[in-house]
């Protein structure tokens, strides 16, 4: 098992480096393409919806990045500093096709075993995202 | 993500090549706003040798798309790696892009069709 700890600052520049960064994790534990690309979708979604919505592109609020990799599950918390709104980014959906947002979270279930929204006291948000790995076995998706 | 330019029979091609996300999603808009601003309104973007892209990245393609339709103009999609296209499957984006297999296909389809 590794467990890592990321931490980055509310601007849209720190979501490349977030990616570039988990990528070169899951290649170093040789995560197979297909669960990675899942993974990466599932762990920028909610790094999205932290730094948009959350922390509402405020630099001084921080956008930390719990990776637990194992040789069954993939594992991410994504923890804002945004004081509530779990109930809001739960229900986000697009209202038709034309809308600009809110497909993130129906992407992060459909990349991911398991996700949950976890708010604290303090109203801070952290989506816990799960994926079993399939690396050798036949994909279904 | 990369961007480069091309054109050819007045179609404005963008090739992409990387991650379609919130920064580089920004960076496209910006890009094809710059088209617009050169009258061009015939748009093709050739998506090969994009790896990744996320609700983001869709969503500035949407925008991209209605700001097209606005301007009286079109775009088309091409070339979609295999998770990519499975992204537009799964949100029903398939439904109001023109994606084509290749971009010879594509192209082919701004020229008029030939009558007798």
């Amino acid at each position: 098992m590794a467990v890592y700890e990321l931490i980055y600052s509310s601007v849209l520049e720190s979501e490349e480096p977030m990616l570039d960064r988990l990528q070169a994790l899951l290649y170093e534990h040789s995560v197979c393409d297909r669960d990675a690309r899942d993974f990466m979708l599932a762990v920028s979604e909610a790094f999205t919806n932290a730094l948009l919505h959350g922390n509402r592109c405020q630099p001084n609020k921080e956008i930390k990045v719990l990776i637990d990799i194992n040789q069954k599950v993939l594992c991410a918390d994504v923890i804002d500093q945004g004081r509530g709104g779990a109930d809001k980014v739960k229900k986000k959906c697009p209202s038709s096709l034309l809308s600009e947002g809110g497909r993130g979270v129906d992407l992060m279930r459909y990349c991911s075993t398991d996700v949950k929204f976890v708010e604290d006291e303090k109203g801070d948000l952290t989506v816990s995202i799960r994926l079993e790995r399939q690396d050798d076995r036949q994909f279904n998706k | 993500m990369e961007m480069s330019m091309r054109e050819r029979d007045g179609v404005a091609i963008v090739d992409l090549n990387g991650r379609l996300d919130l920064s580089s999603g920004t960076a496209l808009k910006e890009r094809v706003k710059s088209l617009f601003e050169q009258e061009k309104m015939s748009i093709h973007l050739n998506l090969s040798q994009v790896e990744f892209i996320n609700s983001s990245g869709l969503g500035s393609l949407v925008s991209i798309m209605k700001e097209t339709r606005l301007r009286k103009g079109r775009l088309t999609l091409s070339d979609l790696a295999s998770y990519v296209q499975e992204i537009f499957d799964i949100t029903q984006l398939t439904n109001i892009f023109e994606i084509f297999p290749t971009e010879k296909e594509a192209l082919s389809s701004y020229q008029p069709v030939a009558t007798n």
